[in-house]
């Protein structure tokens, strides 16, 4: 199984939204999707699954075009949404019922999700009565209730507090295990780098960065080096020329240009017997590629 | 169509479960046996009450000792005789003793019949009965000394029947009786069909849609909607137009029924016009306001948003509603033709015999091509109106986005 987005693009009036964007996700997974506010990102998901139409490209799911009839995929959109009157059973009942699912599957399903996701007690109340964190939760399981095998999750982690986030964390973890395909865009780097096995950074519609997260990470020179010493070592740093990115309880962060400049650092502290806790040379994280590639 | 019925199912569930409509629908069909019951509630207060107590002085003897009957008569009076001066029936008037007095004296041929109350208002009078049967009563004695026999006294005074006879008896009944129904089925229509708008404003702006559109067609959620809504507004109007009558048969007495509404016209094929003609009024409207539904973002800008429906329905209502008034005029006839107002106007030409067969299979076949089109556009527009998130969209905007569309 396979989801290729092919040169795809689209123009909203004269502005240019998604430009020739292209991926490919062949494997279980998560492919993370990156940007600012507005770097199109909704907009590329809205088109894979058939929301809004393409002005060009190819999108496929196993060389077929991706059609809500012939594809099992589950979403959770950016905009959170629930009927705020209705029981959240009913709704969780009905979104399964157009998935397709007989009405007895879904319920199964229905208590079997919210037992993982804590919302057992919840499922009998209008959605209105719920914290948005709960109401977020159950759209997720709208997404996942029929067990699909492409799922689309836009912004999951926003709003939600570190016990959810980490419920969810674990859950997606599992449905990579279930060989699910997952497509997810976000805000937060450190989800993105916990799982995603490719990434795509999308900066006002161009892709300016594409690939496998490791080789992109490896591919950036060691900026950093971090030194956690009981000693002031300013004098040190000071004589080979180099800037303190961060001092910490006496953890020293310095940008250092490569290796070498690092291991000359190390060599003239130890040498006057200064005792170091821990050495370690960095490489950017996530987060520098980001704000190299898309900051102003 | 599998998800259509989800789709209208859900909407059925999700309306009459809820308190809102519950609530109304019970208090609708509480103010219609209530209304029926007026004349009921009015009589039994009227027994009610506790007769007026009134002070009859005739100190002459001028009825000849007559007045003494006005006790066995079935008046709303408490009648009590006695002989005394003007001064002190007024003082008893002021203690409260009585309510009103009658002060009877002769001023040469003139009978003189002062009305006594505590305090005249501009608003007050002599009370009618009272002075019918003061004369009957007097006349009545007056005759008996003549000693005439019973024809001679039938003669002179016959019983008169007055009676109100327009020169087609029938045409009157029914045109209350349409107006009537032509008002009901305007206010059905418009609030179903408004309340599909209001419906898909609420996916809209509770963001629910996008889940939706990714599990089913804007067809279907237009369509499941607007059919689920109609239905439970028809089973209400059916509901509300079934319990005024049997509340009408029920509490009301025939000859009063008879005066406002002429029910031997409602007949079963009228109902079945009526509810086809409810049924393809409803898809119109409700189809049109699914369009403005799916142009607003915010909940506050849905009766903005309707204004311009609402004008066009109410100005076809009007349209239908005052050429009733002439119903063999050619406005009329345009009336129930033009698919805006001929679900209000034709079940009316079919009651009153104006409209043939086949103008109701012309007006209806209009109705429905109209509905079809309508639907057409406003599917496509929906479809693109309602993942926009931004400012309201005006009419350009619709129109722009129904020509990319159709590209």
């Amino acid at each position: 199984m396979s989801l290729v987005l092919k040169n795809v693009s689209k123009k909203f009036g004269r502005k240019t939204v998604v430009d020739n964007l292209s991926l490919t996700l062949d494997k279980p997974g998560v492919y993370g999707l990156l940007g600012t506010n507005g770097a199109g990102k909704t907009t590329t998901i809205r088109m894979l699954l058939g929301i809004i139409k393409k002005d060009s490209g190819e999108i496929t799911w196993n060389g077929e075009p991706v059609d809500r009839k012939k594809v099992n995929f589950g979403y959770l959109p950016e905009e959170r949404g629930v009927y705020p009157k209705v029981k959240i059973i009913d709704q969780l009942k009905y979104f399964a019922e157009l998935k397709g699912i007989a009405s007895e599957v879904a319920e199964k399903q229905i208590y079997k999700w919210a037992k993982i996701l804590k919302v057992e007690e919840y499922l009998d109340m209008p959605a209105e009565k719920l914290s948005k964190g709960n109401q977020q939760k159950v759209q997720f399981m709208t997404a996942i209730l029929h067990d699909p095998e492409l799922v689309v999750l836009d912004e999951p982690f926003s709003g939600l507090d570190p016990v959810n986030t980490d419920i969810l964390k674990h859950i997606i973890i599992d449905l990579v295990k279930n060989g699910k395909y997952i497509i997810m865009s976000a805000h937060q780097m450190v989800t993105i780098e916990e799982f995603c096995s490719d990434i795509l950074i999308l900066d006002k519609g161009i892709t300016v960065l594409q690939g496998n997260l490791k080789e992109i990470k490896n591919s950036y020179p060691a900026n950093r080096v971090l030194i956690s010493t009981d000693e002031n070592i300013d004098k040190y740093i000071e004589k080979l020329n180099l800037e303190i990115e961060n001092v910490k309880n006496n953890e020293y962060v310095v940008k250092i240009d490569n290796e070498e400049i690092a291991n000359k650092l190390l060599n003239l502290i130890v040498k006057d017997g200064i005792n170091i806790n821990k050495f370690e040379i960095m490489k950017p994280s996530l987060n520098d590629i980001f704000i190299e590639k898309v900051g102003d | 169509m599998r998800d259509i019925w989800i789709i209208m199912k859900f909407t059925i569930k999700d309306m009459v479960k809820r308190k809102s409509f519950i609530i109304s629908t019970l208090v609708i069909l509480a103010f219609i046996v209530i209304g029926f019951n007026i004349p009921n509630i009015i009589s039994w207060f009227g027994n009610d009450n506790i007769k007026s107590k009134i002070l009859v002085v005739d100190n002459d003897n001028i009825f000849e000792g007559s007045l003494d009957s006005l006790n066995n008569m079935d008046i709303n009076y408490e009648v009590t005789l006695n002989n005394l001066e003007l001064a002190n029936v007024k003082e008893k008037i002021e203690n409260g003793d009585y309510d009103s007095a009658l002060y009877i004296t002769k001023e040469d041929n003139n009978i003189k019949i002062d009305y006594i109350i505590p305090e005249v208002s501009v608003l007050d009078s002599i009370p009618s009965d009272l002075v019918s049967i003061l004369e009957t009563l007097y006349k009545n004695v007056q005759i008996a000394k003549l000693n005439l026999t019973t024809a001679e006294l039938q003669s002179i005074s016959p019983n008169f029947e007055y009676s109100l006879v327009g020169i087609s008896e029938e045409a009157a009944g029914n045109v209350i009786v349409m107006m009537l129904l032509s008002i009901v089925l305007f206010y059905a229509i418009y609030f179903c069909a408004y309340q599909v708008s209001s419906s898909i404003t609420i996916e809209k702006t509770s963001k629910i849609i996008e889940t939706l559109v990714t599990s089913t067609s804007p067809k279907n959620i237009v369509l499941g909607k607007t059919l689920g809504i109609g239905l439970v507004g028809m089973l209400q109007m059916i509901l509300i137009v079934g319990t005024a009558l049997i509340s009408a048969n029920i509490f009301m007495s025939p000859e009063i029924l008879s005066m406002v509404l002429d029910v031997s016209n409602i007949t079963l094929g009228l109902g079945i016009i009526t509810v086809m003609y409810f049924v393809l009024g409803y898809l119109t409207y409700a189809l049109i306001y699914a369009v403005t539904g799916s142009t607003v973002s915010k909940p506050e800008d849905v009766q903005s948003a309707n204004g311009p429906v609402a004008i066009l329905s109410v100005g076809a209502f009007y349209l239908s509603y005052f050429t009733m008034m002439n119903p063999s005029g050619n406005l009329n006839v345009f009336a129930s033709l033009f698919p805006l107002s001929s679900p209000f106007c034709m079940p009316f030409r079919v009651m009153m015999g104006l409209a043939t067969t086949t103008d109701v299979l012309l007006s209806m076949v209009i109705l429905i091509i109209s509905i079809l089109l309508i639907a057409k556009v406003a599917i496509k527009i929906y479809s693109n109106a309602i993942l926009n998130y931004g400012t309201k969209l005006s009419f350009k905007d619709l129109i722009s986005i129904y020509k990319e569309k159709n590209k």
